[in-house]
């Protein structure tokens, strides 16, 4: 059918409360219930198409999985990114007391280092399928230096929305790449809401609001990555940090999919939540026994994860419950120590939502919720050079001295902790 | 199958449009009939499509029909009584 070509290896959009079925175009809730729709896929002839063969024989980005992403033709923007390394840490499973421990890093993905850049190019390759000539997204940092990236590059024009009171350094990672930035001064929720009407309201593809569907699927290429680089198999334990929930959401998918066409052996696993006790609405639900929510009003270091009400929070519990994880939730302090003992054991430097995943693994190992002798996956989604003020004055200092040698080795000699490092 | 240039907008009449909204109540306001309130101190039409209410919290997804100042008014008057309003997409602003 011409139809069903023109779709690649999508059949539609369905809602995820009713199973509606919608058109594969440019809309995000099913008119009924308001529930969200979800790309659905033709799997008998993915799992045809999509062997071990195909994938190890293609270009190492994201895009190797493409019958799996919900583009029709091939992809246009972002054809670079992802395919992140997968670090065996062995330095660092020693400090969290764990027998097999990797990180995901998309602290260094392509172009703008983080997991962002998955879900924009999805989303933008999609939006250009679908013959749309401007996008915008609303943000407070990765999600807007993404698409203003990746918009650019594509020769796609972009609108930024932020609220008033960002960082400017934020501001000038979105602003560089020639992105129209609109500050908007109000409250949040004011703001959020003026967001959404603006969405409705003018024919553009606005990432995550009426391309959600496509833009969300991207991250699953995070997941299909770590199976294929853990030698095909499923990790026992994955950790993964949640905002709005929906990147633990689309794991889960993809380790569903991938045994569900063949790729990986079925077996056990959970993912475990990671929030900032700042910003905890999933985990304090998680923690309760509920399924559903309380919104809050986020107040944590690790701004990126600071979504007071999450719109996969209902989801993120659900996969949570049915795969038997748990969640929890650090503290500032806590999140700093988990970005440096990030660094000092690996050598990576982590954005603050790094220390938050890095943080609830060491409190999960240490309770037992991950046993000591299981394999761990962390996800790390973005880099500690977009975050430096999180850490600023709380990495060490420096030794200052004048242009002497006397008095460097007067320095030596003085601390124990420099004489050790010679 | 609708594209870009055939978008489907929100249902809009001379001014007049629709708003999706997520209601979340503090459990001190579940037993109060706000829906019923809201559309008989402000002028707009109120349609519920979904309900979840248990001890904790209660959620009432709604659609309101109207003109934008009184859903605005109407926005207002919940957010003074202790609602907390979501569009249907909840957070749009994301990091
Ligand atoms: C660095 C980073 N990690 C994790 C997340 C969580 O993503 P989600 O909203 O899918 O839960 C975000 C979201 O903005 C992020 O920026
Ligand atoms: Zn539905």
């Amino acid at each position: 059918m011409i139809m069903e070509k023109h779709d690649g290896f999508m059949k539609a959009l369905k809602c995820r409360e009713c199973g509606r079925e919608y058109p594969l175009a440019a809309t995000h809730v099913c008119e009924f219930d308001f529930g969200p729709l979800e790309v659905a896929y033709d799997y008998d002839r993915i799992k045809k198409s999509l062997t071990r063969a195909a994938i190890e024989s293609r270009p190492q980005t994201m895009w190797r999985y493409r019958e799996l992403l919900p583009i029709a033709g091939a992809p246009t923007v972002g054809c670079q990114v992802g395919f992140t390394p997968l670090v065996k840490a062995d330095r660092l499973a020693k400090r969290l007391g764990i027998r097999e421990l990797w990180v995901k890093n998309d602290a260094v993905n392509y172009p703008t280092l983080s997991f962002k850049d998955r879900v924009v190019s999805v989303a933008l390759s999609r939006s250009k399928e679908l013959g749309f000539k401007t996008v915008a997204c609303a943000s407070t940092g990765n999600l807007a230096n993404s698409v203003a990236a990746n918009a650019a590059a594509a020769g796609l024009k972009s609108f930024v929305f932020i609220p008033s009171d960002l960082e400017q350094g934020k501001v000038i990672n979105s602003l560089v790449y020639g992105a129209n930035v609109i500050s908007i001064k109000g409250h949040y929720d004011e703001v959020n809401r003026l967001c959404a009407e603006i969405a409705g309201k003018f024919g553009w593809a606005f990432v995550n609001v009426n391309m959600r569907p496509y833009y969300a699927e991207g991250s699953k290429s995070m997941g299909f990555e770590i199976l294929e680089q853990l030698g095909w198999r499923i990790p026992q334990h994955t950790v993964v940090p949640m905002a709005s929930g929906s990147l633990l959401t689309k794991i889960h998918k993809s380790y569903q999919e991938f045994v569900k066409i063949g790729l990986v052996r079925d077996a056990k696993y959970h993912v475990h939540g990671a929030q900032p006790t700042g910003c905890n609405p999933i985990s304090a639900a998680q923690k309760a026994g509920l399924d559903f929510f309380k919104p809050v009003k986020p107040n944590t270091i690790a701004k990126s994860l600071a979504i007071g009400t999450p719109a996969d929070g209902f989801y993120a519990l659900k996969v949570m419950k049915e795969t038997g994880a748990s969640a929890e939730d650090v503290t500032d302090d806590e999140v700093r120590e988990g970005i440096r003992l990030l660094a000092e054991c690996e050598g990576i430097f982590a954005e603050t939502a790094g220390g938050v995943t890095v943080g609830v693994a060491k409190k999960l190992i240490a309770s037992g919720r991950i046993p000591a002798n299981d394999s761990v996956v962390l996800c790390v989604t973005g880099n500690g050079l977009k975050t430096l003020d999180a850490v600023a004055g709380h990495v060490g200092r420096t030794r200052d001295i004048k242009p002497s040698l006397r008095e460097f080795e007067a320095l030596i000699n003085s601390e124990a902790e420099l004489a050790a490092a010679i | 199958m609708a594209t870009a240039r055939k978008k489907k907008k929100p249902a809009t009449k001379n001014g007049v449009q629709a708003t999706r909204l997520w209601l979340m109540y503090p459990p001190r306001l579940i037993k109060r009939p706000v829906v019923w309130e809201l559309s008989h101190q402000f002028k707009v039409v109120t349609n519920v499509r979904q309900v979840s209410v248990t001890d904790e919290i209660g959620v009432v997804c709604l659609e309101l029909d109207g003109e934008r100042s009184e859903i605005k008014a109407a926005i207002k008057w919940l957010e003074k009584l202790g609602v907390k309003v979501e569009p249907v997409e909840f957070n749009v602003i994301e990091s």
